[in-house]
């Protein structure tokens, strides 16, 4: 369609952008986590941040100082170095679990929307009953029995790559535990994904689609799937803070992450144990991983405003 | 009314029916077994073990004798890893703890998070609505398990009578209960704001502004009950959550809850506990939505007539 001269057309994207970058609290936070991004994946790089393993003997859980600008822990170690490590793991994790839901939940979800009738009906009751299962037990079933596999995967990459064990075995040993928390969150996206994919389903552009012989996987793909990425953009923003949190819940039961590893779960964890001596063991890794999950929420809260308007009219 | 009970009360066993069956073939898909020690059994002790709790047989014979004994006599078998104990036994100790706890952490997160929505979408868009949002989403931010610790450090240790582990007095409650409602509160608060917002910017809001209700009548007699449709659906299955524990609040004031049940029953394999733990949190789970869908119908005269 023409639009006249006058004035200047915006996409939808455009306009959403703009919604965004007036929202204050949303971009401070996005320009908040892509510092905590950068600070934990690119300082660890720097020679002036420690080795978080490598214990100082004469400093055994001090405060703050110039050397060790968060102070040490019980074993003398660096608590600055531990927190950007521990908040690579807790990255890695979230992000990982997100995107294991978000493939499983977009793709049950649209077949499941699409499919309608009766096929639809069974495979969100399949839904609702797992709604019901307990979601800590089948965490801790699910990351136990795949951990098996996830050994014999290790060997396999060694054998197959020549890498060492001790370089591959940390990364691959977070598998068990992101798959199962992924494999366990679809399914809220799932029902998000179905709900608009019923509706999509019944515009005149898939009927047309439909009528020039398109094939079922060719529309879903190309004319479903685009118009259902504002409100799983929106989700996987607001899912991540739920899957950190449930990482975190995990490793602070002993059943997340695991040494050598250590993300803020167990940093947390650890701090609890000992806070009547040293508060500040506690007070570091609680504080940015509670930072972070704001973030996360108010950027989340931001783009559902900016991508659905409808919902921000409040 | 009647046929829409009864429709779901069905739906509701086929629910806790299929829950349980995946539970029971879930558990013993695992890898290990409830009889590992330190040091490892001889091969033959291990086989009587089996035999004596029945675990010899294939799964499908255990799986009909272990509804026969649930239906039949209400046995749900013994714990393999306390030895002597039952299951039944040990969730009839636990539960009541839980139900304690888990009542009054929502009795408190209802009546903070309520009202906090309500004042909230009063004052939309100005001061009291967003510190008061500010502090929601930092409820939810800021996990149980640096809650409990930060409550005990502060107002455990300071306030005398407070006490920061253990189930004996009846003020060790306090601080749990607390824990365990923040982020409930939190929730709450903001779903009721937003049932409220949308309530208040209605139509039917509207005719009763002309028609002259003051803005008190209308916030509470008009808006409040399809206000609180949001958070009436979210408080069931949280309720059904909170009542079968915590593993991390309880572990952090040692409350003996049913939430360490739960976590240490899946870790030592202990097939007999497991089912009933999740037989117990199916039935409440289904109990609950039931619950919620009749107050739905209630407070909703839209969802009243559809049935």
């Amino acid at each position: 369609m023409k639009t006249s001269n006058t004035s200047r057309g915006y996409s939808l994207w455009q306009d959403a952008a703009r919604r965004l970058l007036r929202n204050r609290p949303a971009v401070f936070s996005g320009i908040f986590l892509l510092l905590m991004v950068a600070a934990c994946f690119a300082l660890p790089l720097l020679p002036c941040i420690p080795n978080p393993n490598t214990t100082d003997l004469d400093a055994i859980a001090r405060g703050c100082s110039w050397q060790h600008l968060l102070g040490t822990d019980h074993l003398g170690r660096d608590m600055l170095a531990r927190v950007l490590y521990g908040g690579r793991i807790s990255l890695i994790v979230g992000f990982a679990a997100t995107n294991v839901s978000l493939l499983l939940g977009l793709i049950y979800g649209m077949i499941s929307g699409y499919a309608g009738g009766r096929v639809d009906a069974w495979m969100m009751r399949a839904v609702d009953v797992l709604f019901a299962l307990p979601f800590i037990v089948l965490v801790i079933v699910f990351s136990l029995s795949i951990e098996e596999v996830c050994r014999d995967l290790t060997s396999w990459v060694v054998q197959h790559t020549g890498w060492s064990r001790d370089s591959v075995a940390p990364l691959l040993g977070l598998v068990p535990l992101f798959l199962a928390i992924g494999a366990l969150g679809w399914l809220t996206l799932a029902r998000i994904v179905r709900t608009q994919t019923l509706a999509l389903r019944e515009q005149e552009y898939v009927l047309a689609a439909r009528s020039l012989g398109l094939g079922h996987c060719s529309i879903l793909l190309r004319h479903i799937a685009p118009n259902l990425l504002g409100p799983v953009i929106v989700y996987t923003t607001l899912a991540v803070p739920g899957v950190m949190l449930t990482e975190s819940t995990l490793s602070f039961i002993g059943l997340g992450v695991k040494a050598p590893n250590s993300s803020w779960g167990t940093l947390i964890k650890e701090g609890a144990d000992r806070m009547e001596i040293a508060p500040q063991l506690l007070l570091f890794p609680s504080l940015f991983f509670c930072l972070t999950l704001l973030a996360l929420n108010f950027l989340g809260d931001g783009l559902r405003d900016a991508l659905d308007p409808k919902s921000a009219k409040d | 009314m009647m046929r829409f009970l009864t429709k779901r009360v069905l739906q509701g066993i086929f629910v806790v029916f299929v829950l349980e069956t995946i539970t029971f073939f879930l558990v013993r898909a695992l890898p290990g077994n409830p009889f590992l020690a330190e040091r490892k059994l001889p091969d033959h002790v291990l086989a009587h073990l089996n035999s004596l709790y029945g675990l010899d047989a294939g799964a499908w014979e255990q799986y009909v004798r272990y509804w026969k004994a649930i239906l039949l006599h209400g046995d749900f078998g013994p714990s393999l890893v306390r030895e002597g104990v039952q299951v039944s036994e040990m969730i009839a100790q636990a539960f009541p703890v839980s139900l304690l706890l888990g009542s009054v952490a929502m009795l408190l997160s209802i009546a903070v998070g309520i009202p906090a929505g309500m004042l909230a979408a009063y004052h939309r868009n100005r001061l009291p609505d967003t510190l008061l949002m500010l502090g929601a989403v930092g409820g939810i931010c800021i996990p149980s398990f640096v809650l409990s610790p930060l409550l005990g450090i502060s107002l455990g240790m300071h306030i005398p009578g407070l006490s920061v582990a253990g189930w004996d007095d009846s003020l060790c409650i306090v601080l749990p209960a607390i824990a365990l409602g923040a982020v409930n509160a939190a929730y709450v608060a903001r779903l009721t704001r937003g049932g409220m917002v949308e309530a208040l910017t209605s139509d039917f809001v509207r005719t009763a502004r002309a028609k002259g209700a003051g803005p008190s009548r209308i916030l509470w007699k008009h808006a409040l009950r399809s206000g609180l449709l949001p958070a009436v659906a979210y408080l069931g299955p949280a309720f059904a959550a909170l009542i079968t524990g915590s593993f991390v609040v309880e572990t952090c004031f040692q409350v003996p809850g049913m939430g360490m049940h739960f976590v240490n029953a899946t870790t030592d394999r202990d097939y007999f506990l497991i089912q009933g733990l999740v037989l117990c949190y199916g039935v409440l789970i289904v109990l609950a939505n039931l619950i919620v869908d009749i107050l739905l119908a209630w407070l909703n005269p839209h969802i009243r007539s559809a049935e």
